[in-house]
């Protein structure tokens, strides 16, 4: 199978507004398969959206060389831009005026697809994603989560070879992130040798839909695999969730020998804190740690390893 | 090889937004068609003041219904890229296969329509209120010389529109800047030779300006006082289309390249 | 926002060149027309009424567009909207501003009218009690009728530019700016009586020209400086109470329509 996606050291670095320049890519290299459902994962500002943009023709990489579907990004933008589409969360695109169908068929228009078979897949579409009775609404009389279906849809219209979705179900309710994510699984399924590129702040999302996840901070690839090998990863380091009452300094925690990975939630007056661990004795220390800084401590248990803790392991802070 | 089909549907798609849009805004109707109107009527009313011959009413009215377009081109066509950007439709158009002139003819052909039945709607009104006598000789070229010049002056407006497309809140000022003087120098409300000859010439670099003398020339005969003779304006308004067109081209895949190196079309300027 | 505008390119723009070349479209319509500045008269009655007139139409069109700016481009309208400032305080804010900035452009008009054109204005002989109160009174009727427009404007989509020209052009049309009411038909000259601009700009020729006699031209000859004061106050009052309720109207219909977070654009 060839590859749909290739970046080869690629950096981009913006102008930084006055504070110097800024690099959203540092050296990034990986391939993403065709057919493949690959997953970025990474926290705000990890340059997940910059290489997305690059991936879609819409920026030029500062060094590096990107191939999509075969083709440079910088040289042969003609043959890649009808072959793939992009979806963003919290972007809706089109005319607030202009009906859920216009809308989808004024994009299926700018790739040339005749009326008659844009119709046909956005009525398909439309009832896929249950917006088939809001077909005819004005896009701004339409929620928010409807306007993101919209959007997907959008995408998916012009039955693009390559498909980037950047956060697509950014701020969405549990119903609509449902659907979205059971259309997506789908297609990569159905449509052979179709390749979709997702970023997502979502760890369920990222592990239950990709083949492959690649870890990104500070513009930097931490590691890429599949999500039970990068969960293998952690074999040798063991996850505790301890729950204790609040203490002082409690930060400093992450800071003992052999803690790894450190996450802590505050549920009322106690805290729940994921420590990852080199050999599962440094939880002793853990404990004592706590109790030397007055916690008492009200539960301990293993967890079995997590893409979070993948996470939290790589970057030494979790998403949130 | 340039992919016609996809180019003309790109182009309809684009149109259709404006076309459909502006009817289906029901204000549009009373404030783009009546309310321009008054300031035509005022125009007409100081130069009964004046004491002007009737032919000046006629030049009013026909100068007012294209600053219908005028603004169409400035604030439909040339600044619409920015908005586009920031409404988040920009990298969506530019992320898509067709020519991105596509897209700017396609607001131009839906802006051309939205505003010609305006400028009609105003002409009518106009004639009617104020009786304005035309002698019209050749209907014919006057079409011609109508399209020609919405051609050259939505051709101008793509340039601007490429121009203007990272630039922000300093074209929203330009588009400012660029209308009493142009109403001036054109001739929007007299005969353009009336400023003399070498101003009226410099002034032609703006399609409307021949434009206009061309179609008042061929509606009220010699009363219209003209620059030069109708078919040599005509001409020039020709090669003034093409010039246009062509460097609205160049300077779009100039500008869509700036942006890409600069990251300035995935960034917004808020 | 407005404070943008103090910065050297925007001053020029919207302080020396629009209003300078608004004004030399009338001179050389005049001029050709006329041949020369024989009538002083009717010249100073254009040049005077079309001054002062740039506070209703920048103000009007500033103001509805801080409405479709907030709204669609910085999205800002609903966070100012729910504010314990009232949206109609903060619109009167943004006017006065607008009012401000519009003061330059009309001084540098007139120094210009001055200067190159002959225009009679003798600031020596300035009836100031008479031109104080005008202006204090006509802005303020500028400001709620802005205000109004505002309201207005949240009902109504961005491509609308035709609210702010044409508001602006009904009162150049009806109020005797740049020509004599006289020349209107009389049912037009009734509606101009009952617009407080009409008498705000007679106030503000007599008040700067009183070696001008525009009794004869103006149409308002027979009403003295106390009459005229009086009826621009009562107009005033009228339509400070219309715009107040327009307002009003327009932003609970806007509310119960959903318009405030409208985006128009296509």
């Amino acid at each position: 199978m060839s590859d749909a996606i290739e970046v080869k050291s690629v950096t981009r670095v913006f102008g930084g507004n006055g504070k110097g320049p800024a690099k959203a890519l540092d050296d990034v290299s990986l391939s993403v398969k065709e057919g493949e459902l690959f997953g970025l994962l990474g926290p705000n500002g990890a340059g997940k959206t910059t290489l997305i943009k690059i991936l879609a023709t819409l920026l030029l990489p500062s060094s590096g060389q990107v191939k999509v579907l075969g083709y440079d990004v910088e040289k042969e933008v003609d043959k890649i831009r009808p072959r793939i589409n992009m979806v963003s969360g919290g972007d809706v695109g089109g005319y607030g005026l202009l009906t859920v169908r216009e809308n989808l068929w004024m994009f299926s228009q700018f790739y040339g697809i005749p009326t008659k078979e844009a119709n046909e897949r956005i009525d398909h579409l439309l009832k896929l994603f249950a917006l088939d009775d809001k077909s005819n609404a004005k896009v701004r009389t339409i929620s928010t989560g409807q306007k993101q279906k919209m959007n997907v849809i959008r995408g998916f219209v012009t039955e693009p070879d390559v498909i980037y979705l950047d956060e697509p179900t950014l701020g969405l309710d549990v119903n609509a992130s449902f659907a979205i994510r059971t259309y997506l699984r789908k297609w990569v399924k159905e449509q052979k040798g179709k390749t979709m590129l997702l970023t997502t702040h979502y760890m369920v999302e990222a592990d239950e839909l990709c083949d492959r996840v690649a870890i990104i901070d500070k513009g930097k690839i931490l590691a890429c695999d599949t999500p039970i090998n990068l969960k293998r990863m952690l074999r040798r380091s063991s996850t505790f969730d301890v729950e204790t009452t609040i203490f002082p300094e409690i930060e400093s925690m992450g800071r003992l020998a052999g803690v790894e990975g450190f996450q802590v939630k505050q549920l009322g007056d106690k805290v729940v804190t994921r420590y990852v661990v080199e050999q599962e004795s440094v939880i002793a220390d853990v404990i004592s740690a706590i109790q030397s800084k007055g916690g008492k401590l009200t539960s301990l248990s293993k967890t079995e390893p997590t893409l979070e803790d993948v996470f939290i392991h790589l970057v030494g802070r979790g998403l949130e | 090889m340039i992919d016609w089909r996809l180019q003309c549907r790109a182009i309809y798609g684009r149109a259709y937004p404006r076309a459909i849009g502006a009817l289906r805004e029901p204000s549009w109707m009373f404030f783009d068609i009546f309310l321009p109107l008054l300031s035509i009527s005022a125009f007409i009313f100081y130069y009964r003041a004046l004491g002007a011959p009737a032919v000046y009413e006629g030049f009013v009215v026909i100068g007012g219904a294209m600053t219908a377009f005028w603004l169409s081109v400035m604030w439909g066509m040339a600044t619409q890229f920015y908005w586009e950007k920031e409404t988040g439709n920009l990298e969506l158009y530019m992320m898509a296969p067709m020519s991105k002139m596509s897209i700017l003819a396609g607001m131009a052909l839906g802006g051309m329509f939205l505003t010609s039945v305006r400028a009609i709607s105003t002409i009518v009104l106009g004639v009617i209120i104020f009786q304005v006598q035309m002698q019209l000789t050749s209907p014919l070229l006057l079409v011609f010389a109508f399209i020609i010049t919405l051609i050259a002056l939505y051709g101008m407006g793509m340039l601007f529109s490429s121009l203007y497309m990272f630039w922000g809140r300093g074209a929203w000022h330009l588009s400012n800047l660029m209308q009493e003087p142009i109403y001036l120098v054109s001739g929007f409300y007299f005969p353009v030779k009336q400023l003399g000859f070498y101003v009226a010439m410099a002034a032609s670099i703006i399609p409307i300006t021949l434009g206009l003398d061309s179609m008042r020339q061929i509606l009220f005969g010699a009363g219209a006082n003209g620059l030069l003779p109708v078919v040599e304006e005509i001409a020039i308004l020709c090669v003034v289309a093409v010039v246009f067109i062509i460097a609205a081209w160049y300077s779009l895949r100039h500008m869509e390249y700036l942006g890409k190196k600069e990251g300035r079309l995935v960034l917004r300027s808020q | 926002m407005e404070s943008n505008w103090t910065s050297p390119w925007l001053f020029l723009v919207y302080s020396v060149v629009k209003p300078i070349f608004g004004t030399l479209i009338l001179v050389f319509m005049y001029l050709i027309i006329l041949g020369g500045v024989q009538d002083q008269t009717l010249f100073s009655f254009m040049f005077i009424g079309n001054a002062f007139y740039m506070f209703v139409a920048q103000t009007m069109f500033g103001v509805a567009y801080v409405v479709q700016e907030d709204r669609e481009r910085f999205k800002t309208l609903k966070q100012v909207y729910i504010a314990p400032i009232s949206y109609f305080m903060y619109i009167v804010g943004r006017a006065i501003s607008k009012l401000a900035i519009t003061a330059l452009a009309v001084v540098i008009t007139l120094i210009f009218g001055v200067a190159f054109l002959n225009v009679g204005v003798d600031l020596g002989a300035t009836d100031w009690l008479l031109f104080g109160v005008g202006l204090f009174v006509g802005l303020l009727c500028v400001v709620v009728i802005g205000v109004a427009l505002a309201g207005i404007t949240f009902l109504t989509a961005r491509h609308s530019s035709g609210i702010n020209e044409g508001i602006a052009g009904l009162f150049y049309l009806f109020c005797g700016v740049v020509y004599p009411m006289t020349v209107l038909p009389s049912w037009g000259q009734t509606i101009g009586m009952a617009i407080p601009f009409t008498y705000w700009l007679e106030m503000m020729r007599r008040a700067l020209a009183p070696g001008t006699d525009f009794s004869a031209i103006s149409g308002l000859g027979g009403y003295s400086n106390l009459e005229i004061t009086a009826l621009l106050l009562a107009t005033t009052v009228v339509f400070l109470i219309i715009s107040v309720a327009i307002f009003r109207y327009a932003d609970h219909l806007a509310r119960k329509k959903g318009k405030l977070d409208m985006n128009s654009t296509y």
